[in-house]
């Protein structure tokens, strides 16, 4: 025996080492110097698998119950193969989902469901606490062997006699328990937040842990016998009834135990709350997961060395008395005097209780703080600003209540046969979770619905199975159940349920629980579909691997909350420091608009955000609940914005969907329908596609300068769809206009501009967008759609598609115009092709026949009509009188004025007389309209009395005729004084007389003759034409004006001319030549 | 760094698992559920307590082949994590 005093102190001095290492964990992780940052760390913290039901119970069980106790570290040396695959993917998806506890871990895959994270915190402290108090027993009892306990008393009760202190073992630990998790375990909310100092002080534990057992272990191996054989022949020789032990037994359902041991010690070293705990919420690489792969299987086998060798030589020692079995290990050496072993096994022993304890109420808390209590919470909506200082003190209560419970538990039933095989109950209530979690890794279908009812039932197949005999046995329940059944029916015995008989306790158990656990999983999973939630975590765990194949999820907030709203409510359930320090990680280098917010997109992703700081706190389901009750309670809400394109999946279908709508446009564009048709028809298509209620074009009308519309579909309003608008800055269309910018609102609850917004809200418009139409650059018009139903609509692709539509329409009125100029044109063209034919009619269709003249006369105008005129009058009285005229301008107003002429002259000439009067009354009748229309005329009259020869001629500024006379070869120009027609009214005009005699040749032109002009800008001039006279004097007068033309041609190189031109030839024949013909 | 990069590595592991599972069960067990004894120690202990530290021998084998892998993916790809912070 050892006084109690100095097991007490020992005990506080290694309790004193654990805070102490802790600090400095913690205060090393502080400065960014983390010591647990580490993969031998890691794998000496997930040793805390082997507590001290392990630690003693398998010395107890190897003797008892024989070589299966091994089963309990195979199967986790098997499922830890697996751990590259399997582990590592749990741990990616909590690190990125901010997982804080398996009851999260399910929660989050299916959903994010509080009901789902409510039934796992339930189960697991069902599960666990009471394996909580087995730990405190196992304190107590070698506490109890180590020092004599005072006598009387059912619990460990021990008196310290130095400073007269009674205490319980039991209470002390969990008081000093509670207090190490409180300072290490519950130091800040954010669970997900790795735990350095319980991490160091469990790895400590793990070293005290081995070291003890392996120093026992050697002892009693080599100093109390020789060695491995030693024992094993010792014991085969003593006990030869006993070998069984040594063997399995031989019957088929030996090797099924065997197998459910293997099985449920894999499924419980991942997913007991603790071991998740340390494996994936305090693991801070996915890198270390590769050592621990074997050094913690390693480590199983070193424990487990001396196990058998200490239970026969525990057998051996103890002549086969397996009453305290457990125990050996502490036993043995305190027997031979080995007192310092003993202690040191004790502080093993102690080490592995202590540090399940730790860990499974910090797990345990948490599950309880977010899982049961937020949920209400949540519901009771507490108005206070800054809930987390009361949400840390709740999870530091809840890790004393949970240590207390077990407490209690071990008090109420310290000595009773329930807490016997607690250790394994617990296992397979662990397992319980293994289908849920495994199967949400890597099947798409599972459901929320699907992993409720397994577990659901699973559990209840595991209380009655288990948990249900296990109270018979502590005299609870009456032994009817078990040997009956419950109400009588046989069918319903806990231990042969169904009928089903011949299996161990374990494997009856497992198999009912899994066949209900798995059966409903798999088949309600099948039956049911996943709700959208659930669709995105799904993708989030299934494929944390291929985030290119997580759909991208496009949504965005109706009146979203500002940057400060979040940190707020982050405020409330993480507490002021850590909300500020969480948002300005998140916003860092981002950009804030001039408003100072941040852009929908990034929005969404500070929503996102929120809720994972939060989920890292408060779990994901409450974090969700508190997100969606703040957005709810001020308005906002989460709307996807691809309803608008009809179908969830945007990025892949959008762009198709994009073409076909552009396709169809650009079709209707080119159907060569009227403008009209094609704009209804590009907005049919438009609205089909999309669920607009309105859309309309409006194009600018240049003379009133105002958009009116053109095109209008969906709700008919005619303030609102029908109506122009006019160019100002002051409406939303006319601001598109001017700016020739797209205009989007995608929410309508915030706008300037009152006239519009006016309007829009009166239409109970939720967004919309103007596009301006362009032509090459100038906006003609707008193109706009109004969405009633939805808010946020135009996404960046939308609105892409959005201008391409605009910009169809305008090509669509480009073509529409430059149609109708054609149509113009061609119209214009008739016109003016009659009006050339009319003035072509105009001139003289024949020459008059004249005896011994001969005339010849052309007009070529440059356009379709022509201001030039010429014209031969042959009067009754025998003379001829030869008119040309050039009016300016060669449009139908020269042509109106020429044929006006032409009337006057062929009216008056008869009696008017000489060429005199003609021009004179002309001058005076024309002067009036000449000067209104600013035109004027020049004009060469001529009167030829055949007989004589005699010529009288006047001008009004015409260019003066040639007269050639061949006889003399000598060149005459008919000059004569006279203003241009149209100038005064009244003007001295001059008239002049010249005889032709015969040979003479007389030229009339205009002046587009001698200004037909080269391309370098000279003229034709009147000497070359002066020229062309004398050498072609000799031809008749038809081929002299050929010849002329074919010569001014030649000169400028052009067929055409830039002015009228017109030419009469006259010729007097030589009286001698004619004759002799 | 995706599972499926190193798919033959990936079905490796499955195969350990798999093996083990079948190895430390019927009817591999019943094979060597035995008493006779080898150096004194029943066969069935000693074919556990060799099995055992053979099985993490090899996985510890792998474990470094696998780290070389990923070592040259972090390479391409991103830094190692920092294993043990100075």
């Amino acid at each position: 025996m050892i006084p109690v005093d100095i097991v007490a102190s020992v005990s506080l001095v290694y309790f004193g080492l654990l805070f102490a290492v802790a600090f400095y964990a913690d205060r090393r992780e502080k400065v960014g110097r983390s010591i647990t940052n580490n993969a031998n760390l890691y794998s000496l913290s997930l040793a805390v698998y082997c507590t001290s039901w392990t630690f003693y119970g398998s010395i107890g069980r190897a003797a008892t119950n024989g070589i299966d106790f091994i089963t309990i570290y195979l199967g986790p040396t098997l499922i830890a193969f697996s751990w590259w695959f399997l582990l590592r993917k749990i741990v990616r998806i909590s690190k990125e989902q901010n997982i804080g506890s398996i009851a999260d871990f399910i929660s989050s895959r299916y959903g994010k469901s509080a009901f789902l994270g409510a039934i796992v915190t339930l189960f697991a402290v069902l599960g666990i606490m009471p394996y909580i108090a087995l730990q405190l027993k196992a304190v107590a009892r070698t506490f109890d062997l180590l020092a004599d306990p005072l006598v009387g008393t059912t619990a460990s009760l021990h008196h310290l006699p130095n400073i007269d202190f009674q205490f319980d073992t039991a209470f002390a630990v969990a008081v000093c328990l509670s207090l190490f998790g409180i300072l290490f375990g519950a130091r800040h909310l954010d669970s997900s937040e790795r735990h350095s100092g319980l991490v160091a002080a469990i790895a400590l534990e793990s070293v005290v842990k081995i070291v003890a057992f392996v120093a026992a272990g050697l002892f009693i191996t080599y100093g109390m016998f020789d060695g491995f054989s030693d024992i094993f022949e010792s014991f085969v020789t003593r006990f030869p009834d006993r070998t069984d032990l040594l063997l399995l037994g031989s019957g088929d359902n030996e090797y099924t135990h065997w197998f459910t041991l293997i099985f449920i010690s894999m499924m419980a070293v991942m997913f007991l709350p603790r071991q998740f705990h340390i494996m994936v919420v305090e693991n801070s690489s996915e890198e270390h997961i590769r050592r621990a792969m074997w050094s913690f299987p390693a480590y199983m086998f070193l424990l487990n060395l001396f196990v058998i060798p200490i239970a026969l030589a525990g057998l051996l020692m103890a002549n086969g008395d397996t009453h305290n079995a457990d125990f050996y290990i502490l036993t043995l050496p305190l027997q031979s005097g080995h007192e310092w072993l003993a202690l040191l096994v004790f502080l093993g022993g102690f080490s592995a209780s202590a540090g399940m304890v730790m860990v499974s109420s910090v797990a345990l808390s948490t599950m309880i703080l977010n899982h049961i209590l937020m949920p209400v919470i949540l519901k009771l909506q507490t108005g206070e600003r800054d809930l987390s200082r009361r949400l840390l003190y709740l999870k530091r209560l809840f890790i004393v209540v949970v240590i207390f419970l077990g407490y209690l538990y071990f008090r109420l039933l310290g000595e009773s046969a329930a807490l016997v095989n607690i250790g394994l109950i617990s296992f397979v209530a662990s397992t319980q979770f293994a289908p849920a979690v495994i199967g949400g890794l890597y099947w798409r279908r599972a459901t929320f619905k699907g992993a409720a009812t397994g577990l659901i039932l699973g559990f209840i197949a595991w209380f009655y199975t288990l948990l249900l005999p296990s109270f018979v046995e502590a005299g609870w329940l009456s032994q009817s159940i078990l040997d009956e059944g419950l109400f009588g029916w046989k069918f319903l015995m806990p231990k042969a349920l169904f009928g089903l008989t011949g299996f161990d306790t374990w494997s009856h158990a497992l198999f009912w629980t899994m066949f209900f656990n798995v059966g409903c999983y798999i088949s309600v999973s099948l039956l049911t579909r996943p709700k959208a939630a659930e669709r995105e975590q799904i993708a989030k765990f299934v494929d944390v691997y291929h985030k290119g194949k997580t759909p991208l999820q496009r949504s965005r907030i109706t009146k979203a909350p500002t940057i400060m709203e979040f940190v707020n409510m982050m405020t409330k359930f993480i507490g002021e420091k850590q909300a500020h320090a969480a948002i300005s990680r998140f916003i860092g280098n981002k950009e804030i608009d001039n408003k100072g917010s941040l852009s929908e997109q990034e929005l969404i992703k500070l929503k996102r955000f929120t809720e994972l700081t939060l989920a890292g706190s408060v779990g994901a389901a409450p974090a969700r609940i508190i997100i969606d009750n703040y957005l709810s309670a001020r308005g906002s809400r989460m709307e996807s914005v691809f309803d608008v394109f009809g179908t969830v999946n945007i990025s892949r279908n959008a762009s198709r969907e994009q073409l076909s709508v552009l396709y169809d446009a650009a079709h209707a564009v080119a159907s060569g329908g009227t403008l009209k048709e094609i704009l209804d028809e590009i907005l049919k298509i438009f609205t089909d596609q999309f669920k607009f209620d309105l859309c309309v074009i409006r194009i600018l009308d240049e003379d009133r300068q105002t958009l009116t519309v053109r095109s209008q579909r969906g709700m008919s309003s005619r303030h609102f769809g029908e109506s122009e608008r006019n160019l100002t800055m002051d409406t939303f269309i006319g601001e598109t206009f001017l700016t020739n910018k797209i205009t989007v609102v995608n929410d309508t609850d915030d706008i300037g501009k009152p006239e519009s917004a006016r309007i829009i809200h009166e239409h109970r418009i939720a967004s919309f967008a103007h596009a301006p139409i362009a032509v090459e650059g100038e906006t003609i018009g707008v193109l706009s759609s109004f969405s009633r139903a939805s808010k946020g609509v135009f996404t960046h692709e939308f609105i892409e598609l959005f201008t391409n539509l605009a910009s169809q329409v305008g090509v669509a009125w480009r073509n529409s115009q430059q149609t109708e100029r054609l149509i113009t044109l061609r119209e214009h063209q008739r016109e003016m092709e009659i009006a050339k034919n009319i003035q072509l009619g105009l001139l003289p269709k024949r020459v008059p026949e004249i005896p011994g003249l001969e005339m010849a006369g052309i007009c070529v105008p440059a356009k379709d009509v022509g201001g030039d005129y010429y014209d031969y009058l042959h009067h009754d009285d025998g003379r001829l009188d030869v008119v040309i005229a050039d009016v300016s301008g060669h449009n139908v107003g020269a042509a109106l004025l020429m044929a006006e002429t032409r009337t006057f002259i062929q009216s008056r000439s008869a009696f008017l007389g000489s060429p005199l009067n003609i021009i004179k009354s002309l001058n005076h009748f024309f002067y009036e309209d000449l000067s209104q229309a600013e035109l004027f005329i020049t004009m060469f009259y001529l009167q030829y009395r055949p007989e004589n020869g005699q010529a009288r001629y006047a001008s009004a500024g015409h260019s003066p005729p040639l007269l050639w006379r061949s006889q003399d070869e000598t060149l005459l120009r008919l000059d004569s004084e006279g203003l241009i027609i149209g100038v005064h009214r009244e003007f001295p005009y001059e008239q002049n007389e010249v005889i032709l005699q015969s040979g003479d040749c007389l030229l009339l032109y205009t002046d587009g003759l001698l200004e037909a002009e080269t391309h370098d800008g000279d003229f034709f001039g009147e000497d070359r034409l002066v020229e062309l006279i004398k050498s072609s004097c000799d031809r008749s007068p038809q081929e002299m004006i050929d010849y002329i033309f074919e010569q001014v041609r030649l000169f400028t190189g052009q067929h055409s001319f830039q002015d009228d031109v017109s030419m009469v030839v006259m010729k007097v024949k030589e009286v001698e030549q004619s004759t002799e013909k | 760094m995706g599972i499926r990069n190193n798919k033959p590595l990936r079905e490796a592991w499955v195969i350990f698992f798999f093996l083990g599972v079948v190895m430390l069960n019927f009817p591999f067990l019943h094979i060597f559920n035995k008493e006779t004894p080898v150096f004194g120690i029943p066969l069935l202990v000693i074919y556990l307590m060799v099995g055992w530290p053979l099985s993490i021998l090899v996985v510890y084998i792998f474990s470094i082949y696998l780290g070389k892998e990923t070592d040259d993916k972090y390479i391409s790809t991103e830094p190692p994590p920092d294993e043990e912070t100075p």
